[in-house]
């Protein structure tokens, strides 16, 4: 199993969302955040933003399903501008659901 | 040293704080998140009324609020943990919430400069 953590622009989060919901992939956590990248926030005029605001996403998937999550992700959070963000995918070694007690997705 | 990362309901956290405490697990990290599962968010899972017109257009909620909670502990004490997190918030009910165990590589206490489990215990 892996986890997927995406920052993504807030005003892109739904299209995701929505995406990912289409293709079948429904179960997801979305938190707000604030970040910065390797352009140290951004200058407008005069004003200097150090962290921006985005929108972290999470989800468990098994490992077969990543490249496709990826792909719709990336797809659907695109604008071509810096500040589109990152996907991190990460090991998850074991996925339990509370109600039921029962191990796996 | 796994890391634990539970999705709960959000009125069972003062109950799972004081039984992972009670355990020997006071340290953790916790964070309002908004979630659904396989469901795609129940209208039922909040307290107040919805709209009609909410309800029919997207058969609930599109997300329901939840609260992350995380904590590192080491690797014998993962079933422990997550049964203790598991019957604390069953309800039987939809909604109930996830448990993932992942992998961590190395911890750091920044106030003494120790790594790995010494700076977690």
């Amino acid at each position: 199993m892996k986890m997927i953590r995406a920052i993504v622009r807030p005003e892109k989060a739904e299209d995701v969302v929505d995406a990912l919901a289409a293709a079948g992939y429904v179960a997801l956590t979305k938190m707000d955040v604030v970040g910065r990248g390797k352009q140290k926030g951004i200058q407008v005029g005069s004003i200097y933003y150090d962290e921006l605001p985005k929108v972290m996403l999470m989800l468990v998937t098994e490992d077969e399903n990543v490249a496709e999550i990826v792909e719709i992700i990336n797809h659907a959070a695109y604008t071509g501008n810096f500040g589109d963000g990152k996907i991190f995918v990460s090991p998850v070694e074991e996925a339990y659901t509370i109600r039921t007690g029962s191990r796996g997705l | 040293m796994k890391e634990i990362v539970a999705i709960i309901r959000p009125s069972k956290m003062t109950r799972t704080k004081e039984v992972l405490a009670a355990l020997g697990f006071p340290a953790l990290t916790a964070c309002k998140v908004l979630g659904r599962g396989k469901q795609k968010g129940l209208a039922g899972e909040v307290s107040f009324p919805l709209g009609p017109e909410l309800v029919q257009e997207e058969g609930g909620m599109r997300y329901v609020p939840k609260r992350l909670v995380s904590l590192v502990v080491e690797d014998e004490d993962v079933p422990l943990v997550v049964g203790a997190i598991t019957k604390v918030n069953r309800t039987g009910a939809i909604g109930d919430g996830r448990i993932f165990v992942c992998p961590v590589e190395d911890a750091a206490r920044i106030r003494t400069q120790e790594r790995g489990m010494a700076a977690i215990l």
